[in-house]
């Protein structure tokens, strides 16, 4: 008995220390460009650091008292949220009604897939840069098919209520190739046999994809909300290239502001940044608990 | 096995897109186009000149002094900058090379500090005179005020006023590299076509406003006065006699009616006589100016390459005058040695420093880029005289005034309340009374500090 267990012992032991060995160079790379900014940030929160790195002194919650004073927080804190709300829905969305045609193995589907995966693989900025120029009203292409069939130019990007919608709608159409991807594997994994079954006892198309399809790639999905939910409330490439946070601030969100603060106009706040950060993060990490949460238990009852 | 090397190359692939993950970032900054960049694509520069040079180097003796030298003229006029660096490092006989790296304003903002901070930063700067004050506040550059003194450079040959903005507290932190104000563009085919004299721009506030609305034509796309919602205006207050804020005193001069009474005259000009392109940028008017879709626009010596390539017929004046009179914020570049350069390097710089300074190399400047000249007895030159373009900028550069030049609160003043300011009035977003209520409350806040 005792035999056997130290023999155990001495197994997982060597086991761990291959298993280190394998993430080790992820560590080291999370390390670097993770953990230790993110604790370095946390630090600088509690400072008047600003970018000369002179004079640092410590200066409590004073920078967090100012942040919730701060009217352009709030007003970038409900356009994350705006824009968070209205892209994860459209992009998971999207995709998941595309999976319906497409989750099949042959050519035709394969090619659409890979069409639509397309975008994702582009640099944001790139993309960004090539829709603000199709939308431009003076000089787009846009402007221009909408002034042929008589249509008053629409300034999608320049236009205070439409700014928004606009960058969500690119955004939605660079991811959903990607969500695409994931949940078309998912439900190629789905057994056969239970649709067949569903067809026996007489579902329709729409049901079977409810009752069938739908619990059977709950866990993707979720994955799915959970990441592009994370991914959302951290947007910066595309406003930044497409509005500059523009018109009226009204595309600016919290990690613009936090780079605004921090690298763009003086006294380059350091300090002050950091501590938007740690209020981003701690939004993010309260958005991701619950969510997971929330849709994880919604997965147990369905599979249930 | 196979499925081992296809497991190695898919971890490769992952572990590849997790950098060019990172990378995006860095690009991104590279989009930002920046405001000296303006309208004009590259030149084509001609090189013959370089190389007749060649060959007449390597003479000097001594140890070699390599200067790193970082800029922002990512424009056009980084390529006639580079062609002089080029020559100087062919022909000076002390034995200086000088390496440039040319980056937008943005990213060399971000460099730069945490460079200095780091003992790590180049010998010589090129940036605009208004970040000598941060700068200086944040003791980030050398004190170079016995430049005169090390290398006899004539001081008095300067335009005083050019000068001073080099200086903070009396003392010399930069030397002028050029020296700018706003003019207003007009297109001089437009004005035709519209029936208006195209040798005459307009004067006044009311004759800009006039000319606007006449040169507006929605149906072809053709926009009278562009006005970027991503700058400020401060001709037109200072115009009517208003202004922002006194650096001096630190006073806050934005609530008064005069000022009012200006951003009703610019909010009926945006708002109900459409007279701007809808919230354009600065890059975007520079465009439309070079594709003749635009009368007229106030910008910097910049535009005159890229309007001349673009074969634009257009004309340079004075900015317009109100009741208090004319008025154009100035501004300029100055080249300054960062904080910790080492004294060699420091005396290599100023060598460099007093070359640019010599008339032959500011007269280059000035006619290959349609920058005004600032040196006494090149004003008195008959070839700058006789240069039309030249002659109508230095009579449109008199009424220079400087705009916060030389304040460490300026970017912040402009970011956080000028520019949302302008840009709600211009918008229609808030009423005059409204907008500047909210402005003159912020700019409390960031003069109290």
């Amino acid at each position: 008995m005792v035999k056997s267990i130290r023999k155990r012992k001495k197994y997982t032991a060597h086991n761990q220390k291959s298993a280190y060995l394998f993430i080790a160079p992820s560590m080291v790379i999370l390390s670097v460009f993770v953990f230790i900014p993110l604790i370095a940030s946390f630090v600088i929160s509690i400072t008047d650091m600003n970018i000369f790195m002179k004079d640092v002194h410590f200066t409590g919650i004073q920078n967090f008292i100012r942040l919730f004073s701060d009217d352009r927080v709030i007003n970038a804190t409900f356009n994350s949220l705006y824009f968070t709300l209205l892209e994860v829905p459209l992009q998971v969305g999207l995709a998941l009604l595309l999976t319906v045609s497409l989750a099949k193995n042959n050519r035709y589907c394969k090619l659409l897939r890979s069409v639509y995966y397309l975008p994702f693989v582009c640099s944001m900025t790139a993309i960004g840069i090539v829709w603000s120029m199709l939308l431009d009203p003076n000089m787009g292409l846009f402007a221009y098919w909408l002034k042929s069939v008589g249509v008053e130019t629409v300034s999608f990007l320049k236009d205070p209520q439409l700014a928004m919608p606009t960058v969500i709608a690119v955004t939605a159409w660079k991811g959903f190739g990607y969500t695409l991807t994931l949940l078309a594997a998912a439900v190629l994994n789905i057994s056969q046999s239970l649709y067949e079954a569903a067809q026996m006892d007489g579902a329709g198309s729409f049901q079977k994809f409810i009752h069938i399809t739908v619990p059977g790639i709950w866990p993707t999905i979720s994955f799915c909300i959970v990441t592009t939910t994370i991914g959302a409330m951290q947007m910066f490439d595309q406003a930044y290239v497409m509005t500059q946070g523009g018109p009226l601030n009204k595309t600016e969100t919290v990690v613009q502001y936090i780079y605004d603060r921090g690298f763009q106009t003086a006294p380059y706040d350091l300090g002050y940044a950091s501590a938007i950060s740690v209020y981003l993060f701690v939004i993010v990490a309260v958005m991701t608990f619950v969510l997971r949460k929330v849709i994880l238990n919604r997965g147990e009852d369905a599979d249930a | 096995m196979r499925k081992k090397v296809l497991s190695v190359l898919l971890g490769t692939a992952m572990c590849m897109s997790l950098l060019s993950g990172c990378g995006n970032g860095g690009g991104n900054q590279t989009a930002q186009s920046d405001d000296l960049a303006g309208a004009a694509e590259d030149t084509a520069v001609s090189e013959s000149e370089e190389e007749s040079r060649e060959g007449q180097d390597e003479t000097a003796s001594g140890e070699k002094t390599t200067l790193e030298f970082w800029n922002v003229f990512t424009g056009s006029d980084g390529d006639i900058l580079r062609q002089i660096v080029d020559n100087y490092n062919k022909t000076n006989t002390d034995n200086i090379e000088i390496q440039m790296d040319i980056m937008p304003n943005d990213q060399l903002q971000q460099k730069l500090p945490a460079a200095i901070a780091t003992g790590t930063a180049p010998d010589l700067v090129l940036f605009g005179v208004e970040n000598i004050a941060p700068y200086v506040s944040n003791d980030s550059l050398e004190d170079i005020s016995d430049f005169w003194e090390t290398t006899g450079a004539d001081k008095d040959n300067i335009l005083e006023n050019v000068l001073e903005l080099s200086h903070v507290d009396g003392k010399l932190y930069g030397a002028p590299m050029q020296y700018n104000v706003s003019y207003l563009y007009w297109n001089k085919d437009l004005f035709s076509a519209a029936g208006l004299d195209p040798e005459k721009a307009p004067a006044t506030l009311d004759e800009l406003a006039e000319y606007a609305e006449k040169l507006t034509d929605p149906s072809k796309n053709q926009f009278g006065l562009a006005l970027p919602t991503n700058a400020t205006y401060m001709q037109f207050l200072w115009a009517n006699g208003g202004d922002a804020d006194d650096p001096e005193t630190n006073t806050n001069l934005l609530d008064s009616e005069e000022n009012i009474k200006t951003l009703e005259w610019l909010q009926d000009l945006t708002v109900n006589k459409k007279v701007s392109p809808e919230n354009i940028t600065g890059a975007e008017a520079d465009t439309m100016l070079q594709a003749g879709q635009i009368a007229m626009y106030m910008s910097g010596p910049w535009q005159i390459n890229g309007l001349r390539e673009q074969g634009i017929n257009f004309g340079i004046a004075p900015c317009v005058a109100g009741s208090a009179g004319a008025f154009s914020p100035a501004g300029g570049c100055s080249y300054v040695i960062p904080k910790g350069t080492e004294e060699s390097q420091k005396l290599a710089a100023y060598k460099f420093m007093q070359y640019w300074l010599t008339d032959d190399i500011l007269k280059e400047w000035s006619q290959k880029n349609g920058f005004p000249v600032w040196s006494k007895t090149l004003m008195e030159d008959p070839e700058i005289q006789n240069d039309e373009v030249l002659s109508s900028i230095s009579e449109a550069t008199e009424i220079g005034r400087s705009y916060n030049l030389g304040y460490s609160l300026a970017s912040q003043i402009d970011n956080d309340v000028m520019i949302p300011m302008f840009e709600k009035v211009m918008t229609g977003a808030a009423s005059p009374e409204d907008a500047l209520k909210e402005a003159s409350a912020g700019m409390d806040k960031i003069l109290a500090q």
